[in-house]
């Protein structure tokens, strides 16, 4: 037991802030679609009606000869959207009709990348990607995501025998940690099932290239890259023969799909060889009733279908792969599967800092005043405010930059303002008191989500509560604004009626325990009125 | 330590024996590899796992030395690498 209680310490520490960040993010990121609309700036003069998926088709595939090899349209009745390779540029470019102006040329006009960058600190970090075969920052989150299976398969082990009675056990009997102990172990219980799916789906995704090359070097042998692509790919790589081809009009392409699956919701086209007679499009979306929701129709440009990838119609990788997906980004149950999704993801990010404190509070207890322990507490402070209040400040800049002079440079203000917040706070962190650091960042955080609806309402009017998707996001803001509020709410209760532990209380080191808690202090007074 | 190279050391070892298996079962191989992906995955978790329990250091992490060896010797045994497609 006492070795199961040391691994599950060593990975949850060696893991818990990475994972403090990315289910943080990754609770906002349920609801990416719904932020990429968030995200667009709403102006009182909109311009003119943009163009129609087929005019955007043309205009892109004219101007840019790699989107023909390979495009995604992302179908939208207001602002249908192209992303492409361009290999001047080494990687995915993403036009929207409202870029390209009267003449039909593409203005790269800036746009928020907020979405984005919450996705990208969901499974990476933010550590970009400089287009190594290898996603640097996906791997590292992968292989977290392998210790936090551990992690929880080793904290299985040690609550089982306990576990009705630790399920009810949300009090603190006069000790502050005894209640950072029982909040760890009440949310790791409830959320375990949801917690197995996140770690074993994270890795699979985020370890995905490694296993490959393992395997494929260990097992397989060189034909496994083949036989990779050939079991995940819907349809083979357009060999063109050079005969070219009127493309369809895309109404017509989703109608065909709707023919060939009548049930399909339209998610993303895929086209590949665009004008070419040998190209093809993949229709991709989803069946809804299904967990493993994912479909395809793929048809050639004469609209005959090609392929038709469905749940009941396609290969076991396929049906095994499209849980995979569903499970980890909980799209598969509708709203209320995302909003439990988003409150088990908040809970996550508490589990996590829960564990750090925890174990720095026992380490303490264990080896005396140490460096060590007092260094990661603060600093896991200062990552988990960097990362909530960051966030904010990156919500806020999106909203309000582009109603400035400065909107050009919204997509770099949003990660900036993130970086410079996190990095402050983190060093703010290591020189302060603990426990009045944490005082403040909790007084201010819920005012950083509160402010972001407000600001949006001042800058865009009813824009912010009368379109669904706007409405959505910015009461999952006031969630997360009322949930901080909460957690302030507890911290103070907390210090009301327990003395914190001595860590939390300014300098602790060796020879230099300066802040003592209750009982210490009693205990010392103790020794020396008998020693008198 | 301990933990680390456990955690390092048990990954060929899952995927090996989850080859293993595709070696052993009357299926194609190519048929449900993202299920052996999965397996994989779990297993390496659990053998992490089984590697903190013996009270001693080194005596799991030689075994997981050794278990690697032997399911390398067991795979050259199966048609898997190259031919298997």
């Amino acid at each position: 037991m006492r070795r199961m209680i040391d691994l599950h310490a060593w990975v949850g520490v060696a893991s818990g802030l990475a994972l403090f960040v990315a289910f943080f993010a990754g609770a906002i990121n349920v609801f990416h679609h719904e932020l990429h609309h968030w995200q667009e700036p709403h102006f009182a003069e909109q311009s003119a009606t943009p163009m129609g998926m087929d005019r955007l088709l043309e205009q892109v595939t004219e101007q840019y000869p790699d989107a023909r090899k390979r495009l995604y349209l992302l179908p939208d009745d207001e602002d249908p959207g192209v992303m492409w390779l361009e290999s001047s540029k080494d990687d995915w470019v993403t036009a929207h009709a409202t870029d390209f102006n009267a003449q039909g040329v593409h203005e790269d006009a800036p746009r928020s990348a907020l979405a984005d960058f919450i996705n990208e600190l969901h499974f990476a970090l933010g550590i970009p990607n400089p287009g190594w075969p290898i996603n640097i920052g996906m791997t590292f989150m992968g292989l977290i995501s392998v210790m936090y299976g551990v992690a929880l398969f080793s904290g299985l082990l040690i609550h089982w025998p306990k576990l009705r009675k630790e399920f009810f056990a949300l009090k603190h009997e006069g000790n502050m940690r005894r209640y950072w102990k029982n909040l760890h172990n009440v949310i790791g219980i409830i959320s375990f099932p949801f917690h197995l799916i996140m770690s074993v789906t994270g890795a699979a995704m985020g370890m995905f290239t490694v296993v490959a090359l393992l395997l494929g070097a260990l097992v397989f042998g060189p034909q496994l890259r083949g036989v990779i692509t050939e079991q995940t790919e819907v349809w083979s790589a357009v060999e063109s023969q050079g005969n070219s081809v009127i493309m369809p009009r895309m109404d017509d392409v989703l109608s065909a799909a709707r023919n060939e699956l009548p049930e399909l919701t339209v998610d993303w086209l895929e086209i590949r060889g665009y004008g070419d007679a040998a190209g093809w499009i993949d229709v991709a979306g989803s069946v809804p009733g299904y967990v493993g929701h994912h479909a395809h129709v793929v048809l050639d440009p004469t609209l005959g279908p090609l392929r038709v990838i469905a749940p009941g119609q396609r290969s076991l990788n396929f049906a095994s792969l499209s849980p995979v997906y569903s499970l980890h980004f909980g799209d598969y149950g509708g709203l209320l599967v995302k909003l439990l999704y988003f409150v088990l993801g908040l809970l996550g990010s508490l589990l996590f800092v829960s564990g750090n404190i925890l174990w720095c509070e026992r380490r303490s207890d264990r080896t005396g005043p140490g460096r060590s322990s007092a260094f990661l507490l603060r600093l896991t402070l200062g990552i988990c405010a960097g990362v909530v209040i960051g966030i904010a400040f990156s919500f806020l800049a999106s909203k309000l930059l582009p109603h400035t002079p400065l909107a050009g440079l919204v997509a770099m203000a949003e990660r900036g303002v993130f970086a410079l917040i996190l990095v402050l706070l983190v060093v703010w962190s290591l020189r302060a008191s603990p426990l009045r650091f944490s005082s403040q960042m909790l007084r201010i955080a819920p005012f950083c989500y509160l402010a972001i609806p407000l600001l949006q309402a001042v800058l865009e009017g009813s824009h912010a509560w009368l379109e669904a998707d706007n409405r959505l996001v910015n009461l999952l803001l006031l969630a997360v604004a009322a949930s901080l509020w909460v957690v302030r709410r507890q911290f103070r209760k907390r210090i009301r009626q327990a003395e914190p532990h001595p860590l939390w209380v300014g300098k602790v080191s060796e020879g230099d325990p300066k802040h003592l808690a209750d009982t210490e202090r009693e205990a010392d007074a103790a020794a020396s009125h008998s020693a008198r | 330590m301990r933990y680390f190279l456990g955690v390092l050391l048990s990954l060929p070892l899952s995927l090996m024996l989850i080859g293993l298996v595709a070696a052993v079962l009357p299926m194609p191989w190519h048929g449900w590899l993202v299920l052996q992906l999965i397996a994989a995955i779990v297993l390496w978790m659990l053998l992490a796992l089984l590697v903190a329990l013996p009270a001693k250091t080194w005596p799991p992490l030689i075994a997981l030395l050794v278990g690697n060896l032997a399911a390398w010797l067991a795979l050259q045994a199966t048609p898997l690498y190259g031919v298997g497609a």
